[in-house]
Parts: C-alpha cells; sequence; structure tokens
C-alpha cells in the first residue's frame, strides 16, 4: 500500500473512532429527558407545577421501573420527563398525584417535611371511591405506618417532602398497574394520594438537582441503581431560568 | 583518537570550573527557593489553618516543599546547565567521554538520598500520631486521639471539659446528614461545630461507599456501610468550609456537598438547642444512636407493612441477590 494510501486509511480509521465516541456520549450517556418549560405559565409570582409517581414506567422499555412523570403544561398530558423548568424568586405550588404503595424510609430523617412553605404538606388520600384530605402533615413515621412512598427533595435548597402513600393493605394491593395513571388507561381511579406543598425558587438562575431519597430501585445493589440512577425516573433536574 | 572531554576532567577548554559553579549557584538558588517556599507560598498552601489537623497538614507540605526545593532545583539547574554548556557544537563530531563508576559520587547519592527519605518517614509518622491521626479516618478502634480528651459521656457535652463533642456523619446517595448523639440525637442537614473545642468524627454510610471530606478541616475519612470510621480534629477558627464526598458514589456524586459552619461555642449551644427543638417529631422516630445501623430488618414495623411483605427500608440493604438486573 503506498504512503498516502496508508495515511488515508489512518485518518478514517481516526475520524471513526472519534465519531463513535462522540456517538456514545451524546446518544447514550448525554442524553437527557425533555424538559417542560413552566416559565410561561407563571403569574403573579406563582407557577403551578403538577406531577405523578407511579409504580411501573410502562411507556418505556423498563416497565418495572418506578418513576415520576410531569405534567406538559401545554398539553396537560403527563410526559415521561423528570427536568422541568420555573422562574426564579416564585412561589411554585406543587401537586404530585402519588400511586405508588409504600416502603418504609432507609433514613427516617427524610420524613420529616423540610423547606416548604410553613414546612408542611398538603395530603389528599383516594381510596378508589372518595378523597379524604387530611391536616396540614409535618412527619411521617414510616416504620410504624404504611404512609409513604417516595421523596421529592432538592437538597440545593434544603426541600425534602416526602410522597404520602395510601395506608391500608387493600389500597396497596390495588395500584395502578399502567402508567402514567390516567383516566385515558382506565387508572386515574386507582388508590392513590394527592400531596401539595408550595416552596419559593432561589433568586439566582441555576439548576437544581432533585432525587427521591428512598432506594426504590429494587432489584438493584441497595436499591440505588436502575430507575434512582437514571435521568427521567426518580431524579431530575429543577432549571431556574434567568 | 579523541580528545578527552573537558566536562569529564571537570573543566571546561575555557578554564570554567563547572562543578564548582554548578555548586555555587544551587546553594544560592537553594536558599532563596527555600526562603521563598517556606515564608510566602507555605501560608497560602491548602488546606488552610481552619483547624488543627488542616494546619498541621500545612506545616507539613510546607515542610516537605522547603526539602523538595533544593533537590527540585538541582536538577533543573543542572539539566540547564548541560543544555547551554555541554551541548554538541555545530561541526562537532567527536565522541563524547567514556563514562566510568565513581564510587565517592555513588556514596554520597545513596548516603544522601537514604538519609532524606528516612527523615521524611520519621517525621511523616511523627506528623501522623502528633495530630491525632491528621484528620483521617482511623477505622472504629482510632489509635491516636486528641490529647486530653475522653469518651466520658455519649449523651451530653459541655464545652471545656475533656468530654469530646461526638457528631455522627451518614452519607446516603446523594447527601450527607449529620447527628448529634450528646444533644438528644437530632440528626439534620446542617454541620455546625464549636470553634476551639476537639471534635470526634464518627462517618459512616446507609449504602454504598461515601467519603466524607471537610477539605479546609483537613479532614477525610471514608464512609463505609456498617462501620464506623473515627476522625478527629479542632477547629481553630471561625467561618464556613466546605464539604466534599470524594468516593465517586453514583450518578450525582458531584452534587454530594455542602457547607459546615464553625462558630462560637454559644452560638453552637444554641443552635443546638433550638434544632433539638425544631426536629424533636423526627428525632423520635429515628432508631437509637449506634456507630452504625442497618435498617435491612426493621423489627417494629406496623402491621400494614409487615402484611405488604415488607422486613425493612425500601431497596433492601446488602441483599445477597443484590444486583440482579430486572
Amino acid at each position: 500500500m503506498s504512503l498516502p494510501a496508508r495515511a488515508a486509511t489512518l485518518v478514517v480509521a481516526f475520524l471513526a473512532v472519534v465519531a463513535g465516541v462522540v456517538f456514545v456520549a451524546f446518544e447514550f450517556i448525554g442524553a437527557q429527558p425533555s424538559v417542560e418549560n413552566y416559565t410561561p405559565y407563571a403569574s403573579g409570582g406563582q407557577v403551578n407545577v403538577t406531577m405523578m409517581t407511579a409504580a411501573q414506567t410502562t411507556v418505556t422499555n423498563k416497565p418495572d421501573w418506578v418513576t415520576y412523570f410531569i405534567k406538559n403544561p401545554s398539553t396537560g398530558n403527563f410526559d415521561h420527563t423528570t427536568y422541568f423548568a420555573v422562574p426564579p424568586n416564585t412561589r411554585v405550588n406543587m401537586t404530585i398525584e402519588g400511586y405508588d404503595g409504600c416502603t418504609p424510609l432507609r433514613n427516617p430523617l427524610w420524613g420529616k417535611v423540610s423547606g416548604t412553605l410553613g414546612n408542611v404538606e398538603d395530603v389528599s388520600f383516594f381510596n378508589g371511591k372518595t378523597y379524604t384530605p387530611s391536616a396540614p402533615l409535618t412527619t411521617f413515621d414510616t416504620y410504624a405506618n404504611c404512609s409513604v412512598q417516595h421523596t421529592f427533595a432538592i437538597p440545593g435548597i434544603g426541600l425534602n417532602v416526602p410522597i404520602a402513600s395510601v395506608t391500608t393493605y387493600d389500597e396497596n394491593s390495588n395500584l395502578c398497574g399502567t402508567s402514567p395513571c390516567t383516566a385515558a388507561n382506565q387508572d386515574a381511579d386507582s388508590p392513590h394520594t394527592v400531596v401539595k406543598f408550595s416552596f419559593t425558587t432561589p433568586k439566582t438562575a441555576g439548576t437544581y438537582r432533585w432525587q427521591c431519597f428512598i432506594p426504590c430501585g429494587l432489584g438493584y445493589l441497595d436499591g440505588n441503581g436502575g430507575p434512582m440512577g437514571t435521568p427521567g425516573y426518580m431524579m431530575g433536574e429543577m432549571e431556574v431560568n434567568a | 583518537m579523541a580528545a578527552e572531554s573537558p566536562t569529564a576532567a571537570g573543566m571546561q577548554a575555557g578554564g570554567r570550573r563547572d562543578g564548582f559553579w554548578l555548586l555555587v549557584l544551587w546553594i544560592v538558588l537553594s536558599v532563596i527557593g527555600c526562603l521563598l517556599v517556606a515564608l510566602v507560598l507555605g501560608p497560602h498552601l491548602p488546606p488552610g489553618r481552619q483547624s488543627s489537623s488542616a494546619a498541621s497538614q500545612q506545616t507539613d507540605f510546607t515542610v516537605l516543599g522547603t526539602i523538595a526545593t533544593p533537590v527540585v532545583l538541582g536538577v533543573l539547574l543542572y539539566l540547564g546547565w548541560a543544555l547551554i554548556f555541554w551541548r554538541q557544537k555545530s561541526g562537532d563530531e567527536t565522541d563524547a567521554a567514556p563514562i566510568h563508576g565513581n564510587t565517592r559520587i555513588s556514596a554520597i547519592w545513596i548516603v544522601s538520598t537514604s538519609v532524606v527519605v528516612l527523615a521524611l518517614a520519621v517525621y511523616g509518622t511523627i506528623e501522623l500520631i502528633t495530630p491525632a491521626g491528621a484528620g483521617a479516618g482511623q477505622g472504629p478502634q482510632p489509635i491516636w486521639k486528641p490529647a486530653g480528651t475522653t469518651t466520658s459521656s455519649l449523651t451530653s457535652w459541655t464545652p471545656g471539659t475533656s468530654n469530646i463533642l461526638q457528631v455522627q456523619v451518614i452519607g446516603q446517595q446523594w447527601a450527607f446528614t449529620y447527628r448529634y448523639p450528646q444533644f438528644g440525637g437530632f440528626e439534620t442537614t446542617q454541620l455546625m461545630l464549636p470553634v476551639g473545642e476537639p471534635v470526634q468524627f464518627n462517618v459512616t454510610s446507609l449504602d454504598v461507599i461515601h467519603s466524607f471530606w471537610a477539605y479546609t478541616l483537613g479532614v477525610k475519612a471514608d464512609a463505609n456501610p456498617g462501620l464506623n470510621n473515627v476522625a478527629y480534629t479542632t477547629p481553630q477558627h471561625t467561618g464556613y468550609f466546605q464539604v466534599r464526598c470524594s468516593e465517586l458514589c453514583g450518578i450525582w456524586h458531584g452534587s454530594m456537598y455542602d457547607t459546615g459552619d464553625v462558630m462560637p461555642v454559644a452560638a453552637f449551644l444554641k443552635w443546638t438547642q433550638t434544632t433539638r427543638v425544631q426536629l424533636a417529631d423526627v428525632t423520635k422516630l429515628l432508631p437509637p444512636y449506634a456507630a452504625s445501623y442497618d435498617p435491612s430488618t426493621i423489627n417494629n414495623l406496623g402491621a400494614v407493612n409487615v402484611k405488604l411483605g415488607l422486613v425493612g427500608a425500601g431497596g433492601g440493604y446488602y441483599n445477597p441477590a443484590d444486583p440482579e438486573q430486572p
């Protein structure tokens, strides 16, 4: 083979390797779920954000992974993502529809509501027929009671909210089986909770990661793999736009 | 026949005495360099002097840097001298001088480097022992404890006494929490320390291996599940300090950091009183204080949890079947 041919082969091989690395980096490592942009929907210094937890992710190729969904503010549908954007210094009125079952907390400290306005959350329990609202809750005893399914925590702003679960054996045995748990899937009437709380976003723009502090990646080492370690399931980011 | 190299004779053809001038330059540069490192650079070396262990580490870095300065300068000086004066002149195609062994130089080299290395080993050992482990994790049974301290009470603490302040550091994916057993056992996400009081960090983990690194305090200890890793320090100056996880522990490892605060003793006591009250409702839900705890089996689970087949905290805890793929 001539020298130019060998040089050309070397260059082509080098470029192929670089292209492979770039493809892997962007397609797999750097892949990020879509961002639900709530910023245009803020009004009067407030914005309403709605999320959902589900015991499975039947809309993906990981159907037995627990997950969060976020309501698309434009379409009203629940999209499979955990990334959302909100404006700075704004009161976020968060609603989380909790369709998963209960589990004890590994660290009971995360059973304490903190960082919300008033350090409380409001919960309404739906047993499949009727909603029963509770008084504002501050602390959950997950060892004594079947009371928490996940947490929604943004460590960077000191926010921790235990997502209350339905409390009885029968309710936990009849959870939503198709996600997202909506009327379209005939699962909206499954036993679930509706958790509401408010917090104020930081005054400066930035990206704040949030996560569940219950190691709910069943089947993985310490429950922290799988959905706990994959963007779009049990953790994500809150982007505070300028 | 090639002429004898002037460098081999220690004197250039022009009469320059290389060995002499190298020695003189090396001594002059070393004196200047050592003074600069010890007096100018040293006080700015990390991790600073916010705690006893940090101060001892900064002193160690200064000492090591000062000792290393003549070595580095000697190597660079010799290299530069060779490049400038001993390089092959254009058109000079004569062979270099043959190299012979020199017993005296070999002996000096071996002895001097041995002395330096052994002296540093002795110095390093002393500097590990005297500052109570130099802020490093010593495992569950620490050998070197701060002088004049005891662990006489795990349920109370009074400043200025020999009873050392206990702070449990709990790593979990992906946050550190801190428990204060001597103040009712409350657990919090805030790390507050009193200035001038020795502290015993009891570092453990609830899941994978993390590493507690309060770098401006000069404290670094791995957080292992089921194990208590003890480290000591005494904060010397008030102010904030950064805490980072320094063991790759998962996807949010890079975000596993927070800020601690060294404060006056009175402010610390006030903070403990306030926080104790604020967290009273969740403190009573925490397991009894222990060096570590394993939530894989929880004996006092409620009836619904038991009926649902739950035996411990979610996700399993070193389940022999893990990791299994879904």
